[in-house]
């Protein structure tokens, strides 16, 4: 019976666990009564949304998120979902919106999107010392992608660059894809501008961006296709952002410069 | 130095996580596999076949399959939002991530107990009905304690890859270990975070052999 009794206890003590490290990092103090707005993004992607040191979530498009959350009178959730099931996490309501350097050109019908707020490019990284220096000379070489990335996207659509590479990866996230970039196992990785000059920053890998890119393209944030409601909502509060100056502020913050392109 | 703090107290909380659906795991499917067992060996014909397809199911199916189902299954087949299916202040995806280990576990510890109880010879049973032993009795004073002996070793087995699997809760965004690891070496772009989880795991398992092997010699009464 004691023992019972002791194991009852260690369930219940591990279930508190439990809850108390679900993951989540709600902010916004009293706001049980407060509707939520849960933002699902990749925590592999920096500097859209990542961990910082401390351990917490952070990054452009958070930073941006939970400004919209706090306008519009919600209580901002961060919540890291695994990309392959974005869409699954999307339509069961997990989550309301892809709010995550989410690049729009090739997903136009798949979600209710807002307006583009920045602009991106889909380039090339290769070694410093490699001899590619334009896309021609992918011909015949190893190139990898995250998978289901606009990467993968930008190179399926271009039908001759693709058929001229020798081979095409598909990795899990930009850092296996890096690891095998420098180890040599690939010549070059097709991504995010963004994301790849961040990377190359912090790492400080001896890699280059090609001046060719594969396609331009731009983020906005997705919404499940029947939450209009929601979506025209933050729009309107992205364009309050835009005019009063604090989206210009947030990118200055994050990249030096304003990047965004909402509301010009 | 710091970013190594910094890296293991940002695992230490994951592996919290990690910890906690082991610990569950094993509070649930330990019992859950003693049925399991149970309803293997029973005569009813019905009872027996269908436990027999529940293992091969658990055991013919990946386990991350199993939790996409455990996760998503609600929405997908009755079209429940999954925001409301928490309980108190747990996430669903927590509490997806216990039932599908748990019942994935069971099946594997059910085929092991099993191996154990049959394990037995007749005429343990035909002794304790001799000495006036009931059914229950004999089945819980004497059957079971032995069976646990025999056991151990491989369900020691079982539980070490239990620590080593809860990293696929990554599948359905459960923030274990593995997962703030990878997290961690993106937003630092090393794969540092990746091996010091990998002597988490190392050391967890390390505690959990000595552990088993104490509670097996302490099983040894008769040699």
């Amino acid at each position: 019976m004691k023992k019972l009794v002791a194991i009852a206890l260690a369930s219940v003590m591990m279930l508190g666990l439990f809850a108390s490290c679900s993951g989540k990092d709600s902010e916004g103090g009293n706001g049980n009564s407060k509707k939520e707005f849960v933002v699902g993004f990749d925590a592999d992607f920096p500097p859209m949304g990542f961990k910082d040191d401390s351990g917490n979530y952070v990054g452009f498009d958070l930073d941006l998120a939970k400004e919209a959350a706090e306008r519009m009178g919600m209580e901002f959730v961060a919540q890291p979902i695994n990309w392959d099931s974005k869409d699954q996490e999307l339509s069961s309501g997990n989550i309301d919106c892809i709010w995550n350097g989410f690049t729009i050109s090739g997903r136009e019908d798949k979600y209710a999107w807002t307006d583009a707020y920045m602009e991106n490019k889909q380039v090339v990284v290769v070694n410093a010392d490699s001899d590619i220096s334009k896309l021609t000379d992918l011909a015949g070489k190893t190139v990898a992608v995250q998978k289901d990335s606009s990467g993968l996207a930008a190179v399926n659509d271009n039908a001759e660059l693709k058929d001229s590479f020798g081979s095409l990866l598909e990795e899990d996230n930009y850092l296996n894809a890096m690891m095998e970039l420098e180890s040599g196992a690939v010549d070059a990785i097709v991504m995010d501008e963004i994301v790849a000059r961040y990377q190359i920053q912090t790492s400080g890998k001896n890699f280059k961006v090609l001046d060719e890119s594969v396609a331009s393209e731009t983020y906005g944030v997705g919404f499940d296709l029947g939450n209009t409601e929601l979506r025209d909502q933050v729009q309107k509060t992205l364009e309050d952002m835009a005019s009063d100056g604090t989206m210009a502020k947030i990118s200055n913050e994050w990249f030096g410069t304003d990047v965004t392109i909402i509301g010009k | 130095m710091d970013k190594l703090i910094s890296i293991l107290t940002q695992l230490g909380s994951g592996f919290l996580t990690s910890i906690a659906l082991f610990f569950l795991t094993l509070i649930f499917s330990i019992p859950l596999g003693l049925l399991v067992a149970k309803g293997r060996m029973s005569k009813n014909i019905v009872i027996s076949s269908l436990v027999r397809f529940y293992i091969s199911v658990m055991r013919g199916t990946p386990l991350m399959l199993q939790l996409l189902l455990v996760y998503f299954g609600p929405y997908y087949l009755f079209n429940i939002n999954l925001r409301n299916l928490k309980l108190g202040p747990i996430d669903y995806r927590n509490i997806a991530a216990v039932i599908g280990f748990s019942l994935n576990y069971a099946a594997y510890f059910g085929e092991i107990f099993r191996s154990g109880i049959q394990s037995m010879s007749k005429g343990q049973y035909e002794a304790a009905t001799v000495l006036g032993f009931s059914k229950t009795q004999t089945y819980f004073r004497i059957i079971l304690p032995q069976v646990v002996k025999r056991v151990l070793p491989a369900v020691t087995n079982e539980i070490i890859t239990l620590v080593k699997d809860t990293s696929l809760a990554q599948a359905i965004s459960v923030i274990e270990m593995f997962t703030v690891a990878k997290q961690i070496s993106a937003a630092q772009a090393s794969v540092i975070p990746l091996f010091v989880a990998g002597v988490f795991y190392y050391v967890f398992n390390g505690l959990v052999e000595i552990v088993m092997n104490r509670i097996e010699k302490k099983m040894n009464y008769y040699q």
